[in-house]
């Protein structure tokens, strides 16, 4: 079980969060081309390691949070708003 | 289901029922503050993140950010919500949700201990002194707890408070349950005698 | 009169309690405080089970939770269950047990000619040997492995718990696993610093370690009373911690007292979900088994476990014990004994001399050094043991027991499970395991910290460690009893096996010889992990705690590899059995899941109403109690004739307000609403972002920056936060704020001719013409005198109206029209009218909103914006989502108006009846044509609309010709709901 630290509540079981996918990647447009929003939609790095997803705090303040989290040790080393990026920046 | 002794009442719980209305104001984008000024002038004070206040009988609690519960005395249904829309002045949206929140009062030393049952929050009292509110899950269905010097405030949502009431009923039953007459926001509002 | 071999006062047992119970049908007695296996033992009955593969005779071994082989069925009348530890039971009047894996009986089993055949049957038999044909698995291999392996049985009688379990959620600054001396020391000291700290103890009493020697009574106890004053120090015995989950998260499985059992209503177990900021692991070591030939005869103990039950229960495992052993901890047990008037026959010591070895020299006890056990004989119990010394000579022992110590095991299975790492000290000839410091820290015997005293120290200085990392300080604590200080010893010296003819067991209870880790290594499974899954060696419930040392040293020794490179298996959640019922806890039953009500439940359940479950919530199926269609085309035919009201609460509803209100929908919506006026309603469609469609309701504009968005039932949670999530993340610009209504408004839907009339009574001053208020247009008004609002959109096809009420005035508002209505014969409808209602409309719900159906599919592609981004925009409008052969929806209707239709009947052309073409999604009788209309996803199916098809039921044995209408089968163009 995750314990997530929300930065409005606290820190949080895992269920009270729903998890809403990858984050690393940003909605292109819909004029852009098939293929880019084919790509936004579909395909995904699948990393061991550092990644950010998005997790949306249903069962508390209901604000979408970015989380930086190892896919491996589940650690989670940075919380952030929808439009922060962590410091280190290196998550793919 | 569970047919228990009742404990000594030095132990007991007791749960009440609080006829309120609550409207939430949730403050458009960068007019919190505005929000703020507009209810200090009808002598509402909006609670910090995670808190609750209490000021001329109302009761403020915040557990969303930019958000704000007001629960009031009751009054014809939608009257406490027109009330908050003329208030905030188009600084927030004022939605009534008296009929969508259920509030009970628990009160009794073990209430922390009884939640613990469904409640994954740490409701000690170093961890959650009076003042203090959130939202969580209990029962799987989703609560606002606020502590209050006269209790343990719950707010539930309207169509699944009798399956939480029921299980409040059954879970402090163990530690002897006595039901209280209602409780009035004036007695939500109370402060701890000493 | 308690048993034959309790020679002396027990700490735990109760002489003026006996206890009745029954074993395998005798009557028996123990005392109040023994567990099962004391009393067993106590009884002289060491004969408790037959093994899991051979049906070798197997008795008692521990004295804990490790124990292999004492599982029994309980079956008495305060629900029984199958594989109960014995060593951990608490006896109560009236227990009664039976052994397992025996058949016809304990005494004499025929199966047990599988340790004949022993030879035949290596490890990886069953993947080797069962191997084909394939039809055989069922009917031959599988009844007969079943016959002759296996624990326990689950039967009827035994599976339901009388009582549910409970499930608690705890915090604590510390968590200590462990009330021995390391971890009393530690609680008291952590506590003083002002922690809060969780003390777990499996054991019925505190203590420990410290429990078997009364010298440190004293201090056991004043560490006790401190503990108990200090309120932030909780001290949970009967609590075993089962698993480690990261993040600061434990599971810990407590077993009530019978006072705590009565006071919570028969509750059995309580599961804890423990939240620490650090852990500390005080739970001590385990002792090891010996490989050699015969360690499995019943009377075959382990030393610390006789010493236990002599100490603990005053029961002497055997009136003349021999002991083997490597270490000078297990001589504890032979002094003990000793004092107790039990003498050793012989001490069998594989060192060639040790400091104990002396002592027990120098008090009268034969100690044969730098010897080893090869062989046990007797059967069904321990007769003498053969010796073989160094040297060559040999001798045999008349024993009645034999006592083995293979050294300790620091208990390392929780640290492991937080991914510390093992570690070899040669020391103690074991590993052990520091959690990472930032998770917690492991003290006393737990990491190789052995003595009393040693560990004491060790404790207290852990928790300084922790205190000051959690930024605390430990005070200067009062001097209590001085704890002796721990004898001098010889270190142990690793003996894993003896090797001689004869089983030599790593895993007593899965059945692994030492031969059979040694096969593994040839047949190339040479990973320790690899071992355990051919050998099933530590897959047992007991997971070779007591053997799995020692079979990885065998693996090492196979291998040619040092032990610590070989390491030892992983161990896993849970450390201990858990009964199933603990883990579901009380949301079992009628609490699995909440039962939301509508407003006016209680009116629905008086009006006689039989409830329907969809999703969490009960909604009026049909207003009877009666089976059958009557009531509901009764229902039904009110809307199409004159008036009817349903109950349409359970429609999600999401207040959407601010500047950017309208913007925000249009991006979410395929359709548009920015050009909605204040004051209607429309209908819209929500795509994925993979274009497929996600949900559909009616839109109002209540306000130029205020709209009510309506979802459907089952989606209405997930709408929310799909609208929330794309409010926070690509549309976090916008100046929009969601809040969810559903709970705040009652709505009810008022369909028919005599709609109007009837909302025009209830409403009051509102003018209703179609002029003043046309088809899809919103207002607020004053129903029944309460502020609500009022919307003319129909799901029915009928002239219909939605009002909506605060749910508080639900009952007053519904009473209101049901009077108003009352002329015209106005009749409350349920789930199933309403669906007769829409289906012969054509509308859709979640059956065919799937998941699967697209826009174009249900016929909505008109609808979707040309211009302007919104959610699925871009890929709906990829070739395979809009292919003419895709499943359109259409109407279908039995040519023999006699027959039915049924949801899932598969549609097929008559000349190839396998190759289904689309099925049937919803259907029912109807009102209005003559008899089954339904809704259907066909293939190419708008192309298919006037031929005629197969519908076919293969479950139900049913077909029937259809003929493909279109879906709009009443009304098509739409006249009655502008009337």
């Amino acid at each position: 079980m995750l314990r997530i630290p929300c930065p409005w509540c606290g820190t949080r079981d895992e269920v009270e969060f729903r998890y809403r996918g990858d984050a690393t990647r940003s909605r292109p447009a819909a004029e852009r081309a098939l293929e880019e929003l084919t790509r936004y939609v579909y395909s995904r790095e699948n990393p061991l390691g550092w990644h950010l997803e998005w997790w949306l705090h249903v069962g508390g303040c209901r604000r979408l949070l970015k989380i930086e989290r190892h896919t491996l040790s589940h650690e989670i080393r940075w919380v952030g708003a929808p439009d922060a990026m962590p410091p280190a920046g290196k998550a793919s | 289901m569970r047919k228990t002794p009742v404990s000594g009442p030095e132990s007991a719980i007791t749960l009440a029922t609080c006829p309120v209305d609550i409207v939430e104001l949730a403050a458009f984008r960068e007019r919190a503050s505005d929000l703020a000024r507009l209810a200090a002038r009808r002598d509402i004070v909006l609670a910090g993140p995670g808190a609750t206040a209490a000021h001329s009988g109302r009761l403020t609690l915040s557990v969303r950010p930019d958000r704000w519960l007001l629960l009031m005395p009751p009054a014809a249904p939608g009257a406490s919500a027109e009330h908050c829309r003329q208030l905030c002045e188009g600084s927030a949206a004022a939605v009534d949700l008296s009929s969508a929140l259920a509030a009970f009062l628990l009160t009794g030393p073990t209430v922390p201990e009884m939640l613990a049952r469904a409640c994954r929050l740490d409701l000690e009292t170093r961890a959650f002194p009076a003042g203090r509110a959130a939202a969580t899950i209990l029962v799987q269905v989703p609560a606002i707890l606020a502590q209050l010097a006269a209790g343990t405030l719950l707010l539930t949502p309207t169509t699944t408070a009798r399956h939480l009431h029921e299980w409040l009923v059954e879970t402090a039953r163990p530690f002897g349950l006595a039901l209280a007459p209602d409780a009035t926001v004036s007695a939500l509002c109370a402060e701890a005698s000493t | 009169m308690t048993g034959p071999a309790r020679i002396a006062q027990g700490l735990l047992t109760d002489p003026a309690r006996p206890l009745a119970f029954r074993f395998d049908g005798a009557q028996l007695q123990g005392l109040a405080g023994d567990t099962l296996a004391s009393a067993l033992l106590a009884n002289g009955r060491r004969l408790v089970g037959r093994s899991f593969k051979y049906h070798r005779p197997r008795g008692i071994v521990t004295a804990g939770c490790e124990e292999p082989c004492a599982l029994v069925d309980l079956v008495d009348a305060a629900g029984g269950e199958p594989n109960r530890l014995a060593t951990t039971l608490a006896l109560h009047e009236g227990l009664v047990a039976v052994s397992q894996n025996r058949w016809p009986s304990l005494e004499l089993d025929l199966l047990a000619v599988n340790d004949l055949l022993g030879r035949f049957l290596p490890a990886g038999f069953y993947y080797k040997t069962f191997m084909a044909p394939g039809w055989a698995w069922e009917r031959v291999y599988e009844p007969l492995i079943r016959r002759a392996a296996g624990l326990g049985r689950l039967e009827a009688r035994v599976t339901d718990h009388a009582a549910p379990a409970e499930i608690v959620h705890d915090h604590a600054d510390v968590l200590v696993v462990g009330a021995g001396s390391a971890g009393l020391a530690a609680a008291a000291a952590l506590g003083a610093a002002g922690l809060r700290v969780l003390l777990a103890d499996q054991d019925v009493v505190p203590g420990g370690g410290t429990l078997l020697d009364a010298r440190w009574s004293d201090w056991r106890e004043e560490m006790c009373r401190r503990i108990s004053a200090l309120p932030a120090v909780r001290a949970l015995a009967r609590t075993t911690v089962l698993g480690a989950y990261g993040h600061g998260v434990f599971a810990a499985l407590e077993t009530l007292t019978p006072g705590e059992r009565a006071r919570f209503g028969g509750l059995r177990e309580r599961l804890r979900i423990v939240r620490a900021r650090r852990v500390l692991f005080a739970c001590g070591a385990s002792e090891r088994l010996i490989a050699f030939p015969g360690n499995d005869v019943p009377g075959v103990m382990l030393a610390g476990a006789a010493l236990g039950y002599l100490r603990r229960y005053g029961v002497a495992v055997g009136l003349r014990p021999a002991f083997f052993l490597n270490n000078d901890e297990a001589y504890e047990a032979v002094f003990a004994l000793a004092e107790a008037r039990v003498r050793a026959a012989a001490v069998i010591d594989s060192r060639p001399g040790a400091v104990a070895a002396r002592r027990a020299q120098e008090a009268g006890i034969e100690v044969i050094t730098d010897a080893v056990v090869t062989r046990v004989l007797g059967r069904r119990s321990v007769r003498a043991v053969r010796v073989a010394a160094r040297n060559g000579s040999t001798r045999c022992v008349d024993a009645d027991c034999l006592l083995m110590s293979g050294g300790h095991s620091p208990i390392t299975s929780l640290a492991c499970q937080l991914g510390a790492r093992l570690e070899w000290h040669d020391g103690i000839a074991a590993f052990t395991a520091d959690p990472p410091l930032a998770v917690g820290r492991a003290a006393g015997a737990a990491r190789g910290i052995y003595g009393l005293a040693a560990a004491a120290l060790d404790g207290a200085t852990a928790a300084r460690a922790l205190a000051a990392e959690l930024g605390r300080t430990v005070p200067p604590l009062p001097a209590g009893p001085v704890p002796p200080s721990d004898r001098d010893a010889t270190p142990v010296a690793p003996l894993w096996e003896v090797r001689a003819p004869g089983k030599a067991f790593v895993d007593l209870q899965n059945d692994v010889t030492a031969d059979d880790v040694r096969l593994a290594c040839r047949e190339g499974y040479e990973h320790v992990e690899h071992m355990k899954r051919f050998t099933t060696c530590g897959m047992a419930t007991d997971q070779g705690r007591i053997g799995g040392v020692a079979a990885a040293a065998v693996l090492a020794e196979a291998r040619g590899a040092p032990l610590p490179e070989v390491g030892q298996v992983k161990p896993r959640p849970f450390a201990e059995p858990v009964p199933f019922a603990a883990l579901a806890g009380g949301e079992v039953r009628g609490h699995f899941k909440p039962k939301r009500r509508l407003p006016l439940h209680e009116w629905h359940e008086r009006a006689g109403a039989t409830f329907v479950n969809t999703g969490l919530w009960l909604r009026p199926l049909v207003y009877t109690q009666a089976a059958g269609w009557d009531a509901v085309l009764d229902e039904a035919r009110a809307v199409r004739r004159s008036v009817g009201i349903t109950d349409v609460s359970t429609l999600g509803k999401i207040d959407v307000q601010g500047p950017d209100a309208a913007r925000f929908l249009d991006f979410v919506y395929a359709n548009t609403f920015s050009t909605l006026a204040v004051g209607r309603a429309r209908y819209g469609i929500m795509l994925r972002e993979d274009g497929l469609l996600f949900d559909d309701g009616t839109t109002s504009r209540l306000g130029p920056t205020h709209f009510l968005v309506t979802t459907t039932t089952a989606n209405s949670a997930a709408a929310l936060e799909h609208l929330e999530f794309h409010q926070q993340s690509v549309c976090r610009n916008l100046d929009v704020l969601l809040t969810d209504v559903c709970d705040q408004w009652a709505q009810f839907a008022v369909a028919g001719p005599h709609a109007r009339e009837v909302v025009a009574l209830v409403v009051g001053d509102l003018d209703l013409t179609n002029a003043a208020f046309p088809f899809m247009a919103v207002a607020e008004a004053r129903i029944a005198g309460i502020a609500g609002r009022l919307f003319r959109i129909s799901f029915s096809g009928e002239l219909a109206y939605e009002l909506a009420v605060p749910a508080g005035a639900a009952r007053t508002a519904w009473e209101a029209v049901l009077a108003a209505g009352r002329r015209y014969g106005i009749r409350p409808y349920g789930l199933d009218a309403l669906n007769t209602l829409r289906i012969e409309k054509g509308h859709v719900t979640t059956a065919e909103l799937n998941g699967n159906t697209t826009a174009d599919d249900l016929g909505f592609q008109r609808m979707l914006k040309k211009s302007g981004d919104f959610i699925g925009r871009a890929l709906a409008t990829r070739p395979g989502l809009t292919a003419p052969d895709r499943l359109q929806l259409v109407g279908v209707r039995p040519v023999d108006r006699a027959h039915r239709l049924r949801n899932g009947m598969h549609l097929v052309a008559p000349g190839s009846p396998t190759a289904s073409l689309g099925y049937v999604t919803s259907s029912t009788p109807s009102v209005e044509l003559e008899g089954w209309v339904g809704l259907a996803l066909l293939a190419g199916g708008r192309q298919r609309i006037g031929t005629r098809l197969l519908g076919t039921s293969p479950i139900h044995d049913e077909s029937t010709e259809v003929e493909v209408v279109s879906p709009h089968m009443l009304d098509a163009e739409n006249t009655r709901v502008r009337s």
